[in-house]
């Protein structure tokens, strides 16, 4: 099983369909994510958003330390089984999925 | 005395029928007079010895003036009565105690700037309507009462209040994050929601109640918001009309038709709407307020008593301060506001509660400035428009003429507007997949899933507002006048702009992203405060509830949107050359009371509009209306000037 883990600023709706235009990037997250879920049985992602789950925050020591260092702006972060694999940006679907691959056979 | 007879089985709709905690709701247009029937129905409960709680979520609530006490957030025990408590559940402060429990956490982990923009995006209208209702669904398990009178927001409100929940469930349903919060915390009153729901269907356990006053109009958005409710699966069980003239003092042919006309409409509300009980109440020569008129429309309400009118004793009578109106009136002041300056469009805007008449005023301003040679579109946003009512011709979603040279007039109907939202962000999503044809995504599932979250109820709050500044973009026009929603809704409509600029401007800092839609909330934005551009006027009538509530909105308007009131529009004013008895010499010594104190209060120009016989209806009765209101007939003179310029 994989674990894959985003760390998000706070954020009104998680889907980017909000506001008077949908956030594109959010949108395609979204569906990327919902879609690695169907395609990869051992695949387990869940999104955390600062205003939401703070709590996530407050627990995941690495995650904390990060964000009182550099504020928000390096938000999104992305765990991989808790080890960061991208900090400041959204992974694409290929990204995500390489990383599921990559993560099937068992690593250390 | 009142002829019209009033019917007990009010009584047996508001009392407890079991040993379960009862709710009773009072419903209807702002202005006519709920918020007095929700506290003498509260009082009468709490002398019956019901151990009774009284609650507001109305954004501008009125308690504390009716019962000449102060109530506040907190649950209040009313000094001189037994058995009762109140509380105003103001939306704001509601709002502002979800944002700081949201925020409370994060200031561990982030300095103040960054809390601060989290802040601003917590301003969003959706967080305050979440809030809001929460506080409400908190009372509805309230065991330690007998009753729960609920004092309701205006009808349009309490609907959407209504549907939420079910919505919500809908939500949670499919999981994950949605805009109205966190799929988690809100699995966790989930359980509330969905009691408040059976409790609201279940009659034995809810009486909904309407109030309105003997006006076609105002029967006409019963009908409707109980069909609505209806849809809902609740019942309306109680129709209280209120503020009758009564007979004994209607001596002329003008007051005396207006009170046939009045009796005609209470039958048809008899007739017509569908309640297992109605009563009704007087007109009184002063304002209810105090503990004796509350008992008195407790017991005519729910005991069948008759009304007492005590003709001369409610408000002291000063003629010698009778107010001169040529004074206070200054037409070529208010013409100077409604025309538009160098050619540029000008945007007016009549805001007020409900039922002060300003869709009348609206239209008839829009008649007068369209006779004038200016190109004129009438919009209103008023979920319960009445603007096809006022000019007896259908009117749409899209501007359409309304037989009248120059003028056009148009309704954003919340349904459709929905529905383009939707297929524009649809459209949008579609785009952007086509732009990306080596992406692996499933496209049909993605746009399923966006087609999905477009049902939430953000979506209709976010469409409303798209409408809203779309009408900014209307080319074509010299003049656009708003006949905008009551006045708490007005003032988050016209709120949003900033907060979505706000909104977007954090989004943009964090991702790097120019905002598209930013520069043309910030010409909304701008115009609006411009008073060369845009007109606001606030319309009520000139007694003290109306006037507060005004006041308070006009302060909000500049303390949070920077908008300057550019006048009031003082309507219903008694004429002199009819009712000439102690009783209208009361209601109009109150009325010029008033007239003052509004004056003082928001030191603009006074547009000033007399009580018709009936409401003007088409075009050639609001263009005669429109000679009599301040302003409306300066028009034609100066229109010839100012298109040389």
């Amino acid at each position: 099983m994989t674990r894959i883990q985003l760390y998000e600023e706070a954020m009104c709706c998680s889907t980017g369909v909000c506001g008077p235009n949908p956030d594109d990037e959010l949108v395609e997250l979204s569906a990327a994510l919902d879609q690695l879920e169907d395609e990869f049985e051992g695949a387990e992602i869940s999104r955390a958003n600062m205003q939401h789950n703070i709590d996530e925050f407050l627990n995941t020591e690495e995650i904390y330390d990060l964000v009182e260092a550099n504020g928000p702006e390096i938000l999104p972060i992305t765990t991989v089984d808790g080890d960061i694999v991208a900090k400041e940006e959204y992974l694409s679907y290929d990204e995500l999925a390489a990383e599921l691959r990559g993560n099937q056979p068992q690593e250390a | 005395m009142a002829t019209t007879q009033t019917t007990t089985d009010a009584r047996e709709i508001v009392e407890p029928s079991s040993e379960d905690t009862e709710f009773v709701f009072f419903s209807g247009k702002g202005g006519v007079g709920k918020s007095t029937v929700s506290c003498a129905t509260a009082t009468w409960l709490a002398d019956n010895d019901y151990n009774t709680l009284l609650v507001t979520t109305d954004p501008a609530p009125n308690l504390s003036d009716i019962f000449g006490e102060e109530i506040g957030h907190e649950v209040t025990a009313i000094d001189d009565i037994d058995n009762l408590s109140a509380i105003e559940i103001d939306p704001d402060e509601a709002a502002e105690e979800y944002r700081q429990e949201t925020i409370e956490p994060m200031r561990e982990l982030l300095d103040d700037e960054q809390i601060q923009a989290v802040e601003e995006q917590l301003n969003s209208p959706c967080v305050e309507e979440i809030a809001a209702f929460d506080n409400f669904v908190d009372f509805m398990d309230s065991p330690e009462y007998d009753v729960v009178v609920f004092d309701t927001a205006p009808t349009g409100h309490t609907i959407r209040l209504m549907e939420l929940p079910s919505d919500w469930n809908a939500e949670l349903e499919k999981g994950g994050s949605t805009c109205i919060g966190p799929a988690a915390s809100m699995e966790e009153r989930k359980k509330d929601y969905e009691r408040a729901i059976d409790t609201l269907q279940d009659s034995e356990k809810t009486s909904f109640a309407f109030v309105g006053k003997p006006e076609d109009s105002s029967v006409d958005e019963i009908q409707r918001s109980a069909s609505d409710l209806g849809e809902l699966g609740v019942k309306s069980q109680l129709l209280i009309i209120n503020g009758y003239l009564p007979e004994s003092v209607c001596e002329d042919p003008f007051f005396e038709g207006k009170r046939e006309d009045e009796q005609a409409v209470i039958e048809r509300a008899k007739s017509e709407l569908d309640a297992d009980a109605m009563a009704t109440y007087p007109l009184q020569p002063g304002e209810i307020a105090g503990l004796d008129l509350l008992a008195d429309v407790g017991g005519v309400l729910y005991d069948g008593d008759d009304a007492t009118v005590d003709v001369g004793s409610a408000t002291n009578v000063e003629e010698e301060e009778s107010v001169d109106f040529d004074s206070l009136a200054d037409p070529d002041a208010i013409a100077e506001k409604l025309q538009s300056v160098d050619g540029e469009t000008r945007y007016l805007f009549f805001t007020g509660k409900g039922g002060v008449g300003k869709s009348t005023i609206a239209a008839t301003s829009a008649t007068k400035l369209a006779e004038a040679g200016y190109e004129t579109l009438v919009v209103t946003t008023d979920p319960a428009a009445h603007l096809e009512d006022i000019f007896g011709e259908p009117v749409g979603h899209e501007p359409t003429s309304v037989s009248q040279v120059n003028l056009d007039a148009a309704r954003i109907d919340q349904e459709k507007a929905l529905e383009e939202y939707r297929q524009q962000v649809l459209d949008h999503v579609t785009e952007m997949y086509e732009n990306k044809e080596d992406s692996e995504i499933d496209v049909d599932a993605a746009i399923a899933s966006v087609e999905e979250e477009l049902e939430s109820p953000c979506a209709e709050e976010m469409a409303a507002l798209e409408k809203f500044v779309a009408y900014f973009e209307e080319d074509g026009y010299d003049i656009v006048v708003f006949d905008t929603a009551p006045t708490g809704h007005t003032l988050r409509l016209l709120e949003l702009p900033s907060d979505w600029k706000g909104f977007m401007d954090l989004g943009s800092l964090t991702k790097g992203a120019a905002p598209a839609k930013g520069d043309q909330y910030d010409n909304v934005i701008e115009i609006m405060q411009n008073p060369d551009k845009s007109s606001f006027a606030f319309v009520m009538y000139p007694e003290y509830t109306p006037m507060m509530e005004a006041h308070r909105a006009a302060e909000d308007l500049k303390d949070q949107v920077g908008i300057e009131t550019a006048f009031v529009v003082a309507n219903y004013l008694l004429p002199e050359e009819y009712g000439d008895n102690a009783f209208f010499a009361n209601r109009r010594a109150q009325q010029q009371q008033y007239l003052g104190e509004i004056k003082d209060r928001f030191e603009t120009p006074m547009m000033l509009a007399p009580l018709r016989q009936d409401e003007p209806i088409g075009l050639n009765e609001l263009s005669a209306f429109g000679d009599e209101v301040t302003g409306l007939g300066a028009l034609d003179e100066q229109v010839t000037e100012v298109p040389q310029q």
